[in-house]
């Protein structure tokens, strides 16, 4: 698990009673929550009802969480155990006369579920990497990061940069970006950066 | 997902934002906004009281009869310390507070309004009209026992 100092300042400032600390965490982690119910297959109530729970034990041990940087692994297992609760008061009485073993249908099984967490801790990461980047580098991934991708004559006309201009600032921004303390111990992130900004210059 | 090199190259981090963002767009602007709202809650100490038992997700409900009108929905909350058992009926919502004793109930719409119900010595309250939206209760009994429900949403 990677050690973002960002997530201990901002459970930090939470304690401290900020608002705009916490609706940081509720911007950067509502995914990997929203996710998790997702691979549970749980119905849009069902995922507010866990959602709504998830954020009040935060609110409510945030001040006692042990180590402020295992925050998404917190949410995960509880918005893990949410969910199974939710299903749990769902079904109990749906096939009460069966065996036991029979009476929940299967659940994902942890890879797939651990999986989910993986993706969405790397994409809160992302985020809040590229959160940090200059206005003028935000602007061009942004648009490069765009779905479909634009084609350059088209960012240089919205950016004012010349076509020549966008390669190198794009490989400037994503080795800025790449350096990021987010994204330190995430997959894809990492230190040995230099050698692949430089030749991509 | 997308298969993460050990280190990204620039096609693949921008391809990596790329999902990044996808993901964010995904979760609906009212399910973000509901967690933010959540921190009202971050001085409140009561009891989370949570939902063990709700009757629209009971093929067996059996509604029960009442004076008025018959129970359409009965909804259970329970905490370590109380527990408080909800029934629609009509167009009124019945509660009672378990162990019986008198208390007040604080209705609080996510939307903001708060009113203010008391239960009787047996625990017995009544709230009319239903309130619109989610809601939460907020029960505090004369012995200073509390809980605070989960959202409640009856209006659907």
């Amino acid at each position: 698990m990677h050690n973002d100092s960002s997530v201990i300042a901002l459970v930090a400032r939470v304690s401290d009673g900020d608002q705009e600390a916490w609706n940081e965490i509720i911007e950067r982690y509502s995914p990997l929550v929203w996710a998790i119910c997702l691979r549970y297959q749980l119905d849009r109530q069902d995922i507010d009802d866990v959602g709504q729970s998830v954020w009040l034990l935060l609110i409510e041990h945030i001040g006692s969480l042990r180590e402020a940087a295992a925050l998404p692994g917190w949410l995960a297992t509880t918005t893990r155990r949410e969910a199974l609760r939710v299903l749990r008061a769902g079904r109990r009485h749906e096939h009460a006369d069966l065996p036991p073993e029979d009476q929940m249908p299967p659940y994902p099984d942890a890879e797939t579920i651990e999986e989910a967490v993986v993706v969405a801790e790397r994409n809160a990461a992302l985020r809040a990497a590229f959160a940090e980047l200059p206005p003028r580098c935000q602007e061009l991934l942004a648009m490069l990061a765009s779905d479909p991708p634009p084609a350059y004559a088209e960012v240089s006309g919205k950016l004012s940069i010349p076509i020549g201009g966008i390669g190198p600032t794009r490989a400037r921004c994503l080795s800025r970006m790449r350096r990021s303390p987010h994204l330190a111990g995430i997959v894809g992130g990492g230190a040995s950066d230099v050698e692949i900004s430089e030749s991509g210059r | 997902m997308t298969p993460v090199p050990e280190v990204w190259d620039d096609e693949s981090l921008i391809a990596a934002l790329r999902e990044a963002f996808r993901a964010r767009e995904a979760v609906p602007a009212e399910f973000v906004q509901a967690g933010k709202s959540v921190f009202a809650w971050h001085n409140i100490d009561a009891e989370l009281a949570q939902l063990t038992y709700d009757s629209s997700r009971d093929e067996d409900y059996e509604p029960s009869l009442r004076a008025e009108a018959a129970s359409i929905r009965a909804l259970t909350f329970t905490s370590a310390h109380l527990t408080v058992e909800l029934e629609v009926t009509g167009d009124t919502l019945l509660g009672q507070i378990i162990p019986a004793q008198g208390g007040v109930i604080r209705i609080q719409p996510r939307d903001g309004g708060e009113t203010t119900v008391t239960a009787d010595e047996i625990g017995c309250f009544s709230i009319r009209p239903i309130p619109l939206g989610p809601f939460r209760l907020y029960c505090r009994t004369r012995d200073d026992l509390d809980a605070l429900t989960g959202w409640i949403t009856l209006d659907t």
